[in-house]
């Protein structure tokens, strides 16, 4: 807030400073300016927190997620769920984990698609039908 | 400080191949390399443009093309050289290091990242189309204007002024875009335990120009609209006859320009410390001298601007506030000279290419602070002013401090970059012949200068013959030992001897921690700054 404050007020100021001696172009685009700058830091700040974990205790298999302000806990047997990789147009995977018709994505933030693989490969040891 | 860190391997690249990888890619390190692949072709275009400038000076008299020609050459060199060759060879080290150096997996806004890259192309060819026409007799040609836009000049001129200016438009929101990915990314990607004084201080050097960039893009965005309007819709922000002041315009340029000249350094001037301390082994001197100092130079550069026009005619005391504005910036100047040259003193040094660039670079770039001095006095300013003194001067800043120094970065970060090390001979020789050539090329300017040769002029008085040979064949030489820049840079990404992670014995930071060249994905696990 308070970068973002000093650089909007500078930026404002020098603005305004233009538009007093006739310039007063230079103001829209130092607005338009503050405007992205602002945007940019409050949509990091809002997705800063974002997480996924995924808990296996017991019987039961734990999915919670958050992302910006919504938070989601999903609770399955973990000897009844199953684990879905779908393949995408563009040759990544997605990865779901599914039991009684319900389906919830994880491993969205892995930076890459190998890890989500991994994942599954080794959530597949652990949930379902275990040998 | 130390440093604990995971780096990821990637064996299996996920990631588009192909034209697909460049165009959509998000990755820091391919942005990067784009940034740079860019740059480099923008200093061959606009090194091109400048030479033909020169074998033009080589004699007395009108040889090779006629003054407008001329003109267009003079003005489309500069705004190449400085928005597409140096900005976006900054920007590609930003890209590349940032990251690495701050134990961050990207840049906070990978999308943007990529956008900002991309609106360059269209604005070099928007930039230099028309000129491009022009030798093909088609069009009134590029800007003639010197890159300056002075109005009333570029209110009368051709089509080339409003491609300029949407290039400049284009340009100015990619520059945008990148400062607003280094701030965020600086503010919130920095490794645990990283706190703002231990950024290495090519993080301090980039924030604080995108700082610079943030304060100064709208009023240039401002100033080349208000051109548009006076050009296209009859306004006359700048028409004296319509109650305009083009007085206005050079306050709006400067504004801007002058910050733009940190804007190009201040990046080079966060890396050159650490190639000083690798090469010296010891550690930095004077690291929150330097950090303070980059805050003192950025904020004096945004109330200096008007030195460059004191001729234009402005009141007494404004003329003195200026003078001595624009001269204490010299005092923060001289103490990260003192702080570069403490870092080399008993220093265990050896002299690779990186070395070598950093110290001409250091010697070379003082010469062009010094001769800024002499130009930032009123008095002598008026004897001075626009005559080829200026250009010599900002040759040195903006040659010797900022392509040099770009330079020394590549050579010190290119082993990181491709895990391969370039040839050492063949850079030891690019560096001889660039110091060599460019003092060659640009100490005689120095003179022309003195003796009264005006600027931005295709014919000249006899008396000015023999520094204007001696200038020409030593710039056609710097122009030719680029080819071996080239040549290293492109063999040494297509194989060599292998680099260790480390690269050179000296080295530290996060960036040495990750394996040569580093894996697609920088950090998969954050490092932590002990």
């Amino acid at each position: 807030m308070v970068v973002v404050a000093i650089t909007a007020a500078f930026s404002l100021l020098v603005g305004l400073g233009f538009s007093f001696a006739g310039a007063w172009l230079v103001l829209p685009f130092a607005g338009l300016e503050v405007l992205a700058i602002a945007y940019a830091f409050y949509y990091i700040h809002c997705h800063a927190g974002d997480y996924e974990s995924i808990t296996i205790e017991g019987d039961s298999l734990t999915i919670e997620k958050h992302d910006y302000k919504y938070d989601s806990r999903t609770v399955f047997n973990r000897y009844w769920a199953g684990v879905l990789v779908r393949e995408l147009p563009c040759g990544d995977h997605s990865l779901f984990l599914r039991s009684h018709g319900k389906e919830v994505e994880f491993g969205r933030h892995l930076m890459n698609d190998d890890q989500r693989l991994l994942l599954a490969e080794q959530l597949k040891k652990r949930v379902g039908v275990i040998t | 400080m130390s440093y604990a860190s995971t780096a990821g391997h990637d064996e299996h690249h996920d990631h588009p191949t192909g034209i697909m990888r460049w165009l959509t890619t998000t990755n820091h390190k391919d942005i990067g390399t784009m940034y740079l692949i860019f740059s480099l072709i923008m200093f061959m275009v606009g090194g091109l443009m400048i030479l033909a400038v020169r074998v033009e000076l080589f004699q007395p008299g009108m040889q090779l093309m006629q003054p407008d020609f001329y003109n267009q050459l003079i003005g489309v060199h500069a705004l190449v050289m400085i928005f597409a060759a140096l900005m976006p060879a900054a920007t590609g080290f930003a890209n590349w290091m940032l990251p690495l150096q701050l134990g961050a997996p990207d840049m906070a806004l990978p999308r943007l990242n990529n956008w900002g890259f991309w609106l360059l192309p269209p604005a070099a060819i928007l930039l230099t189309l028309p000129f491009t026409l022009a030798l093909f007799g088609i069009g009134d040609g590029a800007i003639a204007t010197g890159w300056t836009f002075y109005a009333p000049l570029s209110v009368q001129g051709g089509i080339g002024v409003d491609f300029a200016i949407f290039a400049v438009h284009i340009l100015g929101i990619s520059s945008v875009m990148g400062s607003i990915n280094v701030i965020v990314t600086i503010f919130n990607m920095r490794a645990p335990g990283m706190t703002l004084m231990k950024m290495p201080m090519f993080a301090w050097g980039w924030l604080i120009t995108a700082f610079l960039l943030i304060a100064t893009i709208p009023v240039l965005a401002g100033a080349v609209t208000m051109l548009l309007t006076d050009r296209h819709f009859g306004t006359h922000f700048f028409n004296a006859a319509g109650g305009g002041d083009p007085i206005l315009f050079q306050h709006l340029f400067w504004f801007f320009g002058h910050p733009e000249v940190y804007i190009l350094l201040l990046p080079v001037w966060g890396f050159m410390p650490q190639i000083l301390q690798t090469f010296a082994r010891k550690p930095m001197y004077g690291y929150k001298a330097q950090v303070y100092s980059f805050w003192g130079i950025g904020v004096l550069s945004v109330v200096v601007w008007a030195h460059h026009f004191f001729t234009v005619g402005m009141p007494v005391p404004a003329l003195i506030y200026f003078m001595f504005s624009t001269m204490a910036i010299s005092v923060p100047l001289a103490v990260l000279f003192f702080c570069w040259i403490a870092t080399m003193w008993r220093g265990s040094m050896t002299f690779e290419t990186p070395m070598l660039f950093a110290v001409g670079w250091i010697i070379l770039f003082g010469i062009g602070g010094l001769t800024g001095l002499v130009l930032a006095d009123v008095a002598a300013d008026a004897q001075y002013h626009h005559t080829y003194f200026v250009v010599a001067h900002f040759h040195y800043t903006l040659f010797a401090g900022g392509i040099m120094g770009i330079m020394a970065g590549v050579y010190y970060w290119l082993p990181k970059m491709t895990g391969h090390m370039y040839n050492e001979n063949l850079g030891k020789l690019h560096f001889w012949l660039t110091a060599i050539s460019f003092n060659l090329t640009f100490i005689p300017q120095f003179f022309l200068g003195l003796a009264g040769m005006p600027r931005r002029i295709p014919d000249y008085a006899l008396q000015f013959a023999d520094f204007n040979a001696v200038s020409t064949v030593a710039a056609l030489v710097l122009g030719l030992s680029q080819l071996l820049f080239i040549y290293n840079i492109v063999s040494c990404a297509r194989g060599g001897k292998k680099a260790t992670d480390k690269v050179w014995e000296g080295s530290d930071g996060l960036e040495w921690t990750l394996p040569s060249p580093p894996p697609y994905h920088s950090f998969t696990v954050q490092p932590v700054i002990k």
